[in-house]
Order: structure tokens, then sequence, then C-alpha cells
């Protein structure tokens, strides 16, 4: 343990009050770390043993050039662990793990896709999957080496309301924008390097939302007319929602990307609600919200197929149609194969469904691990999350709780926005996976993530103890 | 097919079982998180207070300090803090806690050790008021020959102890407030 030696000298800097406490900080750090190292080692033998289940399912032996692919994540995972015992020694110790095994679920079942599409070397997704999560870990080895308090972040607060707009916007700039399957939300340079700007627009909407919210928020909540139980915010004091809303409108109508404007609309109202506790200003939000789609599922064709699709998928008019619901069918009919515990790593035949390594990853993984296994990623879902919930909750500054369960939630919602969409249970949406689907931007995005919610956790348990 | 049918059953069923043995891991580490210690305990420190914020003080946060001459059956006892003592000076013997008495976290506590307490603006103070008229490095509280003083950082708004701005390091009495910004605290027994 490279740290253990300097641990007592880095500890005692600042004036704490309690004698006890400082001598109870010298023993919690290599608990805590000790603990992910122990979870962690876990998680890549899980994620080593996934990879080498799938070989043994589809090929049939155990081919060594790819259990490399699981070697490498460990290697950077271990990285960052070992930056987080010198600059956050107090972290969480549970994010980690679970982000790396979501992260090594990913690649072997992307891989087991590339087996079966007969694509290897650069051309196969498992490996560029593979190289974009050393870059995404790297971005997260650097957000905690910069951001050494997130309050900082605060400073930046339309900073970064700026600049997730301007991501968001990017797409649409000519010549920058690419549209792949409909949706207007990629800029690539040349034929290659596409990415996906809005992934990163939702970390810096949400340090916009949190550091807004905290300098408004008595305006928000305070002042407005009292109709029936509930006070209803004044017209001025509505003009950011309004923005918001109109803004995640804008990106239905000009991008055609439904599920994008559902995710930043949605993470704003929670952190609207967290930061005033106005169940008007939700309902009011949801309406609107509501409004909007239902209006632009009346107009927009491609809105309209969406809803189509989901209400009357099995149809088989719909499901012959050109864009109709034969991927979401496929993907049930993957998951239904599946059964109870699935038809084992590499023996289902998930290649059958477009695009099974990206949108449609829990289905693939349904099928191969069946129920016991999806009910798995949901619970280590659920975990991180209320991780992060947990964050917030503990934190004793305003922005730092905001920021925590905003930054959460979105990964809570993208996961309900994409899985429900695979389920049927909402119209299904073009978003990704956090963590296990294929694609750079969005393991960029929730790694970075990953890493702004170590850093909270590091500082609310390093926080003085009475804040007022 | 070099593997056989059965051993990728079994495999199989052992693959999700490790992965549900992570999950529940996961859950029993929770079980006994210190985050959630340490959440319980502020919580005592702080709701304790706030419904009866001089009537029981709470007893059971306060650290076994040095306080040997302050048994628990003196808060029940001490004098109100009109009628103290005013040449009473805040020993460590006899201080135990600073009182926050006004603000917005009035009638929060926070128990006195023998090390000094710095107040401020700035995040690595023990003390942290956050309003605009608080410095970044405040004031101190310092045990000086075992007496509490307070001593005045060079700040913008300066402190002040029972209504006179300080000027130099002054010893507090017990029950006597101390202003600094929209903030003012005593210390107790």
């Amino acid at each position: 343990m490279p740290a253990s030696s300097n641990r007592s000298t880095t500890t005692d800097a600042p004036e704490r009050p309690l004698g006890t406490g400082r001598v109870r900080r010298l023993h919690l750090p290599q608990k805590l770390r000790n603990l992910e190292l122990f979870l962690l080692l876990l998680a890549c033998g899980i994620n080593a043993a996934t990879v080498v289940l799938v070989q043994l399912g589809a090929l049939g032996r155990i081919d060594t050039t790819l259990v490399l692919l699981g070697a490498g994540l460990s290697v950077l995972v271990l990285a960052l662990h070992v930056v987080l015992r010198v600059v956050a020694r107090e972290a969480d110790p549970f994010i980690l793990p679970i982000a790396t095994l979501l992260n090594g679920l990913g690649i072997a079942m992307i891989y087991r896709i590339d087996l079966a599409n007969e694509e290897y070397g650069w051309a196969s997704a498992s490996v560029r999957q593979t190289a974009w999560s050393a870059l995404a870990i790297g971005c997260a080895i650097a957000v905690i080496l910069i951001i050494r308090n997130h309050r900082v972040l605060f400073r930046y607060t339309y900073v970064a309301g700026f600049v997730g707009v301007a991501l968001l916007l990017l797409p649409l700039v000519p010549g920058l924008g690419r549209e792949v399957s409909g949706a207007r939300v990629w800029i690539g340079v040349g034929s290659f390097a596409t990415f996906q700007p809005g992934e990163i627009a939702k970390i810096a909407l949400a340090v916009f939302f949190a550091g807004y919210l905290v300098r408004n928020r008595d305006s928000l909540s305070m002042v407005g007319k009292k109709i029936l139980w509930m006070r209803f915010p004044r017209l001025r004091d509505l003009g950011p929602i309004l923005v918001v809303w109109a803004l995640s409108m804008s990106v239905i109508i000009f991008q055609r990307d439904l599920g994008t404007a559902l995710l930043y609309f949605g993470l704003f109202l929670v952190m609207l609600y967290l930061a005033t506790g106005r169940l008007s200003w939700v309902l009011l939000g949801m309406s609107l919200f509501l409004g909007g789609a239902l209006i632009a599922s009346q107009t927009l064709d491609y809105v309209n197929g969406r809803f189509q699709n989901w209400l009357d998928a099995l149809n088989p008019d719909v499901y012959g149609a050109d864009g109709g619901s034969y991927q979401l069918v496929q993907g049930l009919f993957g998951l239904a194969k599946g059964g109870l515990i699935g038809t084992g790593l590499g023996q289902g035949r998930p290649e059958i469904t477009p695009v099974p390594q990206s949108d449609y990853i829990i289905a693939s993984l349904g099928e191969e691990l069946g129920l016991a296994g999806i009910f798995a990623i949901l619970a280590l879902y659920l975990l991180l999350v209320a991780r992060g919930f947990r964050i917030g909750f503990a934190g004793n500054d305003d922005f730092g709780k905001l920021l925590g369960v905003g930054l959460s939630f979105v990964i809570a919602l993208q996961c309900f926005i994409v899985i429900g969409g695979v389920t049927r249970v909402i119209p299904l949406t073009g978003l990704t996976t956090p963590f296990l689907a294929a694609g750079g931007s969005s393991l960029i995005a929730n790694w970075i993530i990953v890493a702004v919610l170590l850093r909270l956790s590091d500082t609310v348990r390093n926080q003085p103890r009475l804040v007022v | 097919m070099s593997v056989s049918e059965l051993t990728l059953l079994v495999l199989r069923l052992g693959f999700l079982l490790v992965l549900w043995l992570f999950i529940f891991g996961i859950v029993y580490a929770l079980r006994s998180d210190l985050f959630g210690q340490r959440a319980r305990k502020m919580q005592a420190d702080a709701a304790a207070p706030v419904g009866a914020p001089a009537a029981f003080p709470s007893a059971v946060t306060l650290p076994p300090a040095s306080s040997a001459s302050a048994p628990t059956e003196q808060f029940t006892a001490r004098p109100s803090p009109a009628n103290a003592a005013a040449d009473d000076k805040a020993t460590s013997q006899n201080a135990t806690r600073l009182v926050i008495t006004s603000g917005s976290k009035a009638g929060t506590e926070f128990p006195l050790t023998g090390d000094s307490v710095t107040i401020g603006r700035s995040g690595d103070s023990s003390l942290v008021i956050r309003d605009d008229y608080t410095s970044t490095h405040h004031a101190r509280l310092m045990l000086w020959h075992d007496k509490w003083m307070i001593q005045d950082l060079d700040s913008t708004n300066g402190t002040f102890l029972a209504g006179n701005r300080l000027t130099v390091p002054t010893p507090v009495p017990l029950n006597t407030t101390v202003k600094i910004g929209a903030t003012s605290f005593e210390l107790r027994r």
C-alpha cells in the first residue's frame, strides 16, 4: 500500500475541535480503502470470469488474447484506487467497485457480440470499448486530482451552464454535427472520433442547476400565490423552468432525441424539488413536459412512431414496418428466451437484435444471464444511486447536497429511460445504459460522475463539525 | 465443443451466484458503514439542543474531556445566563461547550476540548460561519493559562464580547455573548 507510510503525517492538517475525532480519522482511511480494494479485486475477478465464460460458451475454449480486455480494465481501476488512497482517503468505498463491475460486464457482453459478428481487432466494439474505458478512467483520475474540493465548482455555476448549453447545441453546428439513425446528437471530425457532447452536458448542467438553485431558492420557494393547498411561483421566478423547458423541447424538435430531453428536464425538476421542497414545481414541470411531449407526439412523426411501436408493438404491421417495432420485439423475444437464469454467457443469440451492444445491451444481458442476472445488474445500479443519495444526504453544504443527488439521479433516470424503453414500460428512446453500453462519450461522462461523487464523499467526511 | 454441457451449466449457475454474492457483500458492508454512524452522531449533536436549548444539554454527546469537575447534575442546577456572575471566567475546568444563541443554527452546541477553536468562513475552521459579515479567518478561541481567551484575527467586521469590540485577546466569561456577524454564541458549563 503506497500511501500507508505517509498517512500519519498528512492527517492532522487543520485544527479540529475534537481530539477524539482526530484519533478516529487516523484509523478510518485504511479501513475504507482496504474494503474498496477487496471489493475491487472481487469485481475484477468477476469481470475476468465473465470473459472466460463468454469464450467457453461461444468458442468452446479459452482464448488468452482477450483475457487482456479484463486485465486492462483491472489495471486502470487499481490505478484509480491508488490515486484515491493518496488524495481522497475517505471517499466512499462502494462506488468504484460497482462501476468497475458494470463496466466489465458491459465489455464482456460487447465482446460476446463481436464474437458472434466475427469482428476482431480495432474493428470490434469490445476493443474500442476497452480503449474508451481507459480514457474514461483517465478522465476520472484527472478530475479527482484537479478538483480537490467540490465547492470550487460553485464558483463556475454560470460558466457550467453556458458550457452545458453550448455542448447541447454543438451537434446542430453544420459540418460538425453527425446524424446517426435519425438523431442528430453526435459530433465528429472527419470520418472518425464521433462523440456525443450531450453526455458531458449533463454534468455541466447538474453543476449549473445546483449552483443556480442554491443562489435563488429562497425566491423560488417563499413567494407566490397560494392556490388550494399549494403555493405556486411568481411569473418572474418561473423564468428558469420555462427556459429549461423550451431548451429540452427544442432538443426534441431539432435533434430528435426524446430521451436526452427527458433526462435534462427530469434532472432539473428533481433538483428544483430538492432545493425548494415544493411539490407545486414538480407538478407544474411534469404537466409542462407531458403537454409538450403530447403535442410533439401529435405533430412530429418521429415521436409518433415511437409511441406506436410502444403501444402496439406486437401488431404485424407495426412489427414489419420500416422503423417499426422489429428491434423492440426482438429484444423482448431475447429476454423471454433467457427466462429465469438465462441461456448462459455465449450461448444465446443476442446478435439477432439490431444494435445489441449499445441500446439493447440490457436485452442481450437479459437473454444470456436471465432474470437473475438482470436483477443483479439493477441491484448494482440501485446501490450506486443509493450511495450517491447518501453522500448528498450526509453533506453539510447545500451545493454539495444538490450536486450529489442530482448526479446520481441522472444515472437512475437514464437507467429507467433506457431499460424501461427496452422492456416496453415507456416508449423507447435512444440513450445509453450507463457503464454497460458501447459508447465512449457515455463512459467518459459516467466515470466523471463517479469521480465527482468520490470527491464529494471525501469532502463530506472531512468537513468541519459545525457549519453555520 | 470441448467443454461439456454440464460444466457450462454449473459455471453459469456459479457465475450468477458470485454476482449476487458481490451484491450481498456490498449490502453487508453497508450495514456497518462508518458513514451512517457519523451521520447519526451529528444528528444527536444537533437535534438534542434544538428541542431544549438550555434545559437538557445533551450530556450523552459531550466528550469525556478535561471536565472532571463538571458532573452532569450541575447542568440542571446551573444558574441562568442572566444572573450568572459576570466575572466567572471560562476555564478548561468549567466550560464544556459552546452554544450558538442566535443565527440560523441557534441552539446548536459544540463541545469544547483542550484544543483551540478557529472561527471563520473558510472550510478549515473548526466552526464555520458562512455569512456576509464573517471573515475567512475571523477569530480564535484558545486556552491561555487554562482560561478561554478570544482573539480577533483582524477581521473586517469585528468580534464583539458582550457588545464591546475586541482589540486584544480577552478572557471570555461564562454565559457571555460573543457576536460574530449574524451569529452569537456563549461558553457554558
